[in-house]
Formats: C-alpha cells, structure tokens, sequence
C-alpha cells in the first residue's frame, strides 16, 4: 500500500466538543496530536507501577507548591495530549474551569516501555514546539531518566541529560524538590 | 521518524452525528474511511470536466430507471465514501447502502493509486456490484465486476476508446468510452 489516507485535523474546540456531546468518552481512550484524534497505547503493569510510585513521591515532594495531574489532558496549540504525569502551578479551583494552558505547566512527564519512540519523537517534538519548560521521560527501557530542557520551536530540546540510577534531578521551576532517580525505578 | 500514530475509528452513527452537531460540515471536505475521518483529495480541472461529462452522459442515458448522485456520500459499514458518480436505484432515500447501489464511478487523475488501493478494496468488501475508475492518467477505463468479501474484484477488464461498455444493472445503457476520456 502506497496510497495515503491524509487525517482530517479537528480544532481544539471541536475535540472539546465531541466530548461535551459524548461522541468521545472517557472509554475511547484517546488524545489530541496535532489535530488527529489517536487512541492512546495500551499500558503494562510496569508503566502502571511506575506511574503509580511518581505519584506518590511527587505529592509528597511537591507539598502546595504543585499540583501533581495524573493522566489528565493538558492544551495545547493544535493538540490535547494526556502525558502520565504534569506538575501545575497551584491554582485555586484545582482546574475545574478550565485545562492548564503553557504558562501553568511546570514539569511534563511521560513513563515509557513500550511507548518509547512515541514519546521521543512525537511527544518530545510537539510539548518542544509549545514551549514546556522541562520534560522528562522515565526510560523503563534504559533504566534511566532522560532529562530535556531548553525548547526550541523547532521541536527540539537544546539540553538533554540522561541521568542514571545514583543521580538525583531537581526541576527547573520547583527548586525546593530534589528526587532521587532510583526511587523512579 | 518511525512512531505511529493509531488514529481512533469512528462508527458511522457517530460521523452522522458529528454532521449533525456541525462539527463537521460541507467545507470540511472529508469523508468516513474505515472508522477513519480522512481528507478529500483536492480536485483538478481535467477531474471536474469529466464528472460532468459523465453525469450528463448518465442523466440522459438512464433516463426514470436510476438516480445519479454527484460527489455524495454513501453508507457501508464502517464509512461513508462519497464517490464521484453513484448510479443508485430509484427507490432508495438517503445516503444510499450497498444494496442500493447500482454502479460506482471514481474519476482519476491524482487519485489513481488511492481508489485502487483504498477505495477498491473498501467497495469490494461491502459487495458494490460493479465500480469503475475512469483513468485519466493511462486513458483508460477500468471496470471492476463480481466483488469478494477479501477485498478485490474477481472481474477486471480495461476498456479503451473505441470500445463501450454496458453496466451489469442497466444493460440498455451503452457508453462509447471514448467519450469519458
């Protein structure tokens, strides 16, 4: 098969809207890149475990200076992932009138097994272009913790650290907090 | 870059509501492949002249014992194509379902590689009688006959000017094929 389907790109508004009208629930299991609507990869037992222990270090890091949003839709430009974990700046009505936009995200983190090259080059690319600030990828693969910083609109990150078990790693915008990588593990 | 992106599939009552709802409307310009809402192909001037030609052809030559349909959607089971020409029966309301359905006409230009590949196999399957590609790259017409639930067409011929061709489901219709060329 050579021939292309080429997708039709929904606005963000229109995607809202299919979920205000139930077209999509939360059962379709699906977010919004770049205007496509996609369904989201199945998750194994190590990528839940994970998400599960980030949770718990991350509430308990944090304290009030974040709100840790597990598997939630963030806005974007052309686009409404749902990345495994977000640190939001605090805001008073937890976000009950409306998604976090740029400027109220302070750290994305996506938890990759199976979904490794997904989230390098497809969710690397478009959270570089909109401008989140730090982005990490718990590498289950590596065993490691890959570190970006410094996006470009390009849909690149001028600063990538790839820490290792011993390490530890501070975010850029929450200087109190300093996590260990091998308690991610 | 090798990461897929797994688009979600959309039923055929939930495309229907999406018109409905005006989330998607004429100026959209997609159609409902396979669960899969896609973009039409933008369409060249050579495309244009001869839809028209053949909807004049087929107006006239069916006279009561059809409906033509432009560029409109069908219903199959899990999409809603709108082919170039659909010759439907008199009797059906509606976007049209395969058993209403009388004969399919793409019209390719750009599109060739996409309505073999795609819109064949997806015609075929839902048991569309009888689909032709006029072939406006290789001058040619391309008749495809007897459909199979695999996806193809046991019965191919190319037809070229000179020769017409009669459709199985209006044997009284005779179209010199040089004229749709």
């Amino acid at each position: 098969m050579t021939a292309k389907r080429v997708p039709y790109r929904f606005s963000v508004n229109d995607y809202e809207r299919l979920i205000e009208v139930g077209i999509l629930t939360e059962n379709s299991n699906v977010e919004l890149i770049r205007g496509e609507i996609v369904s989201k990869m199945p998750i194994g037992d190590p990528h839940i475990a994970c998400v599960n222990r980030l949770t718990r270090l991350l509430v308990r890091a944090v304290g009030d200076e974040a709100i840790t949003s597990i598997q939630n839709p963030i806005k974007l430009k052309d686009s409404e992932p749902e990345p495994d974990v977000v640190l939001l700046m605090p805001r008073m009505d937890d976000y009950a009138n409306g998604k976090a936009t740029l400027a109220e995200i302070l750290l994305v983190i996506e938890v990759a097994d199976t979904s490794l090259e997904y989230d390098r080059e497809i969710k690397l690319a478009l959270y570089a272009e909109n401008g989140i600030r730090e982005f990490w990828i718990v590498n289950l693969i590596d065993g490691c913790l890959e570190v970006y910083r410094q996006p470009n609109s390009d849909g690149t990150y001028a600063e990538m650290l790839a820490l290792g078990g011993s390490e530890t790693v501070e975010p850029l915008l929450l200087k109190s907090f300093v996590i260990s990588v091998s308690s991610m593990f | 870059m090798t990461a897929k992106r797994v688009p979600y599939r959309f039923s055929v009552n939930d495309y229907d509501r999406l018109i409905e709802f005006g989330i998607l409307t004429e100026n959209s310009n997609v159609e409902l492949i396979r669960g899969e809402i896609v973009s039409k192909m933008s369409i060249g001037d050579l495309h244009v002249q001869c839809v028209d030609i053949l909807n004049r052809l087929l107006i006239r030559g069916v006279g009561d014992d059809a409906i033509i349909s432009i560029q409109n959607p069908i219903r199959l089971s899990d999409s809603e194509p709108e082919p170039d020409v659909v010759v439907k029966a008199v009797s059906a309301k509606g976007k049209p379902s395969a058993s209403d359905i009388l004969l399919i006409i793409e019209v390719a230009e750009s599109s060739l590689e996409y309505d073999r590949e795609v819109k064949l196999p997806l015609y075929a399957e839902n048991g569309i009688r009888e689909f032709w590609i006029v072939n406006l790259i290789d001058g040619c017409l391309e008749v495809y006959r007897q459909p199979q639930s695999n996806g193809m067409y046991a019965n191919m011929q190319t037809l070229r000017a000179g020769e017409s061709i009669n459709p199985l489901e209006l044997p009284a219709l005779t179209l010199p094929v040089a004229l749709l060329l």
